[in-house]
């Protein structure tokens, strides 16, 4: 019997799920499963930042604060008025695309290096916002005591029942990326980005993809903010600064700008990588500054760019393997390529 | 009328490179736009379509004064062009970057497009079946999953033509079309410009090949410096003399 | 009268900072016009080039000791060798776009400022004033000397990079092929030898303030980071490219900082810079002297 691409594509498909389904069974501890909890929801964020950056081009340079406009959200409504995951996540998706849009407003002026020094400024704006509001935001000491959520009495109260949370909301996530991405608005941003200038021409309304992208960007990020804050039931603001951004913008562009599949893995090997190096102390930073200058020197494109590479090789090797299971030699289709 | 320029004027700084410039352009008509390099052709277009504010003066479309709107309001009015200089989008293959075009003439709601994928499937095919025609009217169907900046410079200059046409514009402005092409390219171009004439769509075309404003063109403008200097029928201008005396010592020969 | 000479003093003290913005966004700036390049890493270079300088007047290498001047000199030297190091790092950085232009910046940012806690440790010493600490005071005004010293190293400095660029042939040279490389390369001009030069005087001027100030702040591993980003904000500011508009964007964003830390707020102040700076864009998109972008099609 011969296999055709889709049936193999199905079955790796089923063992990536199953593997994903039964992960927090054979973790060996539930750190292990934190940290792909992290995994998830920097999925999250990095999805958003692609969605602006590698689709549409825009220099959001403030995903570690829109992200905290989501936890902080979700953390005040939660403390204030006891609101459960269930609303707090609604609102904290709101509250991160305006804030994500405002954001973007300076995209109608300034574009490109100018575009990513306001960013990264509204980013300390924020940042600044949530240390000194002390009466609002509790200053430096945050908010504790977030409450964990429940579903019909059902207590989401553990790392491994809270997995199952994050794995759905990332799996939405990337398929409601992928439906935006895959008609007119995914077309309009890759027009804005390729080439700002005639997309107008085109009928494009450039202004307002730029800000929708912005908006989309920060949606993500609010709901990335609420589970993080009902997960880790404590925020403060130096978990959202500049760097945080910086961290997010690296997970994306090693995965691959302008790829879906490219913030999945990025965003799952660095924070992994990162736990590995921990071994090595203060060299885990070096090692990693030094992983991201390869992936820019050599791999522009990020990890997906390898996979690219790569793919004619597979091809021809599967290619070949199944023509020697079916009995006929490699030479004989060398003119069929 | 259908379109009228008048009094245009656009300065850059000290320069003027459009001085005072009035004329119309006549429904169904191919219209022509000649002038030495550096007349301020490629400037009057980017005012019609809304890339340059006139410093002065206004534009008129159906009766409707559009001077200053932004461009893509402009193209919304109908009006669709094409660039001097080959401006495709670089990462969309050949169907794609005619798909852009057809984005402002959809119906369907944007969040409807954004979450529901049947509306959006919808969408896409319904662009898919429109822009395999117009790719079909410029013979390039076969290149239709090809990336678009990949292909021979003839045919990059058809697809802009289709990507302008997606738009379903009422005045197709062209700059320089036949720049790069060789002569049999050139003959298919004008055969194309007719097509199109024939649907519909009235033309402005800026262009330095003669043969090809001559053969094609109701009417031309001419413009020397930012100012007009001639306009009528094939044969009225050639023999102007301030249109001789423009082009002496140019390599453009009427 | 008394509020007038606090404004002043606030004044001044803030072009004392401001000046050392200026380097580092003159820095900044100057590897912007060679090579299109934004160097995210130019925090982490002040840095280094402080630690470069400040070794020798503490004493730490091989127990060899200097006069501050003498590491003044030294640590601009090293730094700028650096520099050269780093333009052939920096070279295959500007022919990427402009997102991992910046990775690949912040990579290398990353990589300095970890180096210098394994080797320094993280936590770092202070460093005593060339000058006395007395302030001298003027009528109802009272500087710091450091601050005047700041303010004539600075301007010395920009001085003579003006007199290189402009009277020297390797200034005209580097002027010439920041314009246009490949005009620059027909006109016999090593493009990318004049590139590395940019980078030494770049990389120096960056040195110069880090050294410059540490004395008045206290050097450590972590140092560099704000600078180099307020130093991009002034660049930004003043219009990227611009050897002028690079100083007066360092300097304003200095006396911003000073004012509003003074007058509105000095929790606020980082964020409040950032705003003038977000919306003296919105009106100049190109910075204050910043060329006019003409969006031809
Ligand atoms: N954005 C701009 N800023 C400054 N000057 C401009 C700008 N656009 C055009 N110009 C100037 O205006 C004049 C007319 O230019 P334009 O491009 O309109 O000429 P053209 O007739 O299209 O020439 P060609 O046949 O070479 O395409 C030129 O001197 C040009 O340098
Ligand atoms: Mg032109």
């Amino acid at each position: 019997m011969k296999k055709n691409p889709k049936t193999l594509k199905l079955i790796l498909f089923s063992i990536a799920g199953i593997a994903l389904l039964i992960f927090p069974l054979l973790a060996k501890n539930s750190y292990q499963v934190h940290i792909l909890n992290l995994v998830g929801i920097y999925m999250m964020l990095s999805l958003g930042l692609n969605i602006a950056m590698g689709y549409a081009g825009q220099m959001n340079l403030a995903m570690g604060a829109l992200w905290a406009v989501g936890a902080y959200t979700a953390g005040l409504l939660n403390q204030r008025l006891g609101l459960s995951l269930w609303l707090t996540l609604p609102c904290a998706i709101v509250a991160g695309g305006l804030v994500g849009g405002f954001v973007g407003l300076p995209a109608l002026k300034v574009r490109a290096h100018y575009l990513s020094i306001v960013t990264i400024g509204l980013n300390e704006v924020i940042n600044i916002i949530l240390v000194n509001e002390t009466k609002l935001t509790g200053g430096v000491d945050g908010i504790s005591k977030i409450a964990k959520p429940a579903l019909f009495g059902f207590k989401i109260n553990t790392e491994q029942r809270y997995y199952y949370l994050i794995l759905i909301a990332v799996i939405a996530t990337f398929l409601i990326s992928r439906q935006i991405l895959s008609g007119r608005v995914g077309r309009n941003f890759r027009a804005i980005r390729d080439d700002y200038k005639t997309a107008p021409a085109m009928g494009v309304n450039a202004g307002f993809y730029k800000l929708l992208a912005f908006i989309i960007s920060g949606c993500f990020a609010g709901a990335a903010g609420a589970l993080y804050a009902h997960l880790n039931a404590y925020i403060s603001p130096d978990i959202f600064e500049h760097k945080t951004t910086l961290f997010i913008m690296t997970l994306t562009m090693v995965g691959g700008l302008g790829n879906l599949n490219g913030s999945l893995i990025g965003s799952f090997i660095l924070p992994v990588l990162q736990e590995y190096l921990r071994a090595i102390q203060d060299w885990q930073y070096v090692v990693y500054g030094l992983a991201i200058m390869v992936v820019v020197l050599f791999v522009p494109g990020g990890l997906m760019q390898v996979f690219t590479l790569l793919k004619p090789y597979v091809t021809m090797l599967t290619s070949r393997f199944n023509k020697l299971k079916s009995g006929t030699t490699v030479g004989e289709d060398s003119n069929v390529s | 009328m259908f379109l009228e320029l008048e009094h245009l004027t656009m300065k850059f700084g000290g320069l003027v490179a459009v001085d005072d410039i009035s004329f119309s352009v006549n429904k169904g008509e191919i219209h022509g736009l000649i002038g030495p390099n550096g007349s301020g052709k490629t400037t009057i277009f980017n005012m019609l379509s809304g890339y340059y504010k006139p410093t002065s003066g206004k534009i008129v479309f159906e009766g409707k004064n559009i001077t200053g709107l932004p461009a893509h309001k402009v193209t919304q009015a109908g009006f669709a062009r094409t660039f001097q200089n080959l401006r495709l989008f670089k990462s969309m293959t050949v169907l794609e970057n005619v798909m852009v075009s057809m984005g402002h003439l959809a119906k369907t709601q944007l969040l409807n497009v954004m979450f529901n994928p049947i509306a959006a499937q919808k969408e896409n095919d319904l662009f898919t079946e429109k822009a395999m025609k117009l790719l079909d009217l410029l013979d390039i169907r076969q290149y239709a999953h090809n990336l678009a900046v990949s292909l021979p410079y003839g045919t990059q200059r058809r697809v802009e033509i289709a990507r302008a046409l997606a738009t379903e514009p009422k005045i197709l402005l062209l700059d320089e079309p036949a720049a790069g092409l060789n002569e049999v390219e050139t003959n298919e171009l004008a055969e194309i410009l007719t097509t199109i004439r024939q649907s519909g769509i009235t033309i402005f075309l800026v262009e330095h090949d003669m043969k090809l404003v001559m053969g094609s063109c109701h009417e031309i403008t001419v413009i020397d410096y930012g100012k007009k200097i001639a306009e009528g029928d094939c044969d009225c201008v050639r023999s102007d003399p301030r249109v001789i005396e423009a082009y002496l010592g140019k390599e453009e020969d009427l | 009268m008394r509020e007038l000479s606090v404004l002043v003093q606030t004044i001044i003290g803030g072009i004392g900072i401001g000046s050392l913005y200026a380097l580092v966004a003159l820095s900044t700036s100057m590897i912007y016009r060679s090579m299109g390049l934004i160097n995210f890493a130019n925090g982490s270079i002040y840095m280094v080039g402080t630690y470069l300088g400040m070794i020798w007047y503490r004493g730490m290498v091989m127990g060899l000791q200097f006069s501050y001047w003498v590491s003044f000199i030294i640590g601009i030297l090293l730094c700028a060798g650096f520099g050269v190091v780093m333009e052939r790092v920096f070279r295959k950085l500007a022919d990427v776009d402009l997102r991992n232009m910046l990775l690949g910046t912040i990579g290398l940012g990353f990589i300095l400022d970890n180096l210098m806690i394994i080797i320094f440790g993280a936590e770092g010493f202070a460093v005593k004033s060339p000058v006395s600490s007395k302030p001298i005071i003027l009528g109802s005004i009272r500087i710091l000397p450091q601050n005047i010293l700041l303010v004539t190293v600075a301007a010395i400095l920009v001085i003579a990079l003006q007199i290189f660029l402009t009277k020297s042939k390797t200034g005209k040279a580097m002027r010439a092929s920041a314009q246009d490389r490949d005009i620059a390369r027909t006109m016999g001009i090593h493009v990318n030898q004049s590139n590395a030069i940019t980078f030494a005087i770049g990389f120096g001027l960056s040195a110069a303030a880090g050294i410059l100030a540490a004395p008045i702040v206290y050097v450590n591993p972590a140092m560099g980071s704000a600078v180099g980003t307020k130093a991009f904000a002034g660049a930004v500011l003043g219009g990227l490219g611009n050897i002028p508009g690079a100083i007066l964007g360092g300097v304003s964003f200095g006396i911003i900082e000073a004012i509003s830390a003074g007058y509105i707020s000095s929790q606020y102040t980082k964020g409040i810079s950032f705003i003038i700076v977000l919306v003296v864009l919105m009106f100049m998109p190109s910075g204050i002297l910043g060329e006019k972008q003409v969006d031809k099609v």
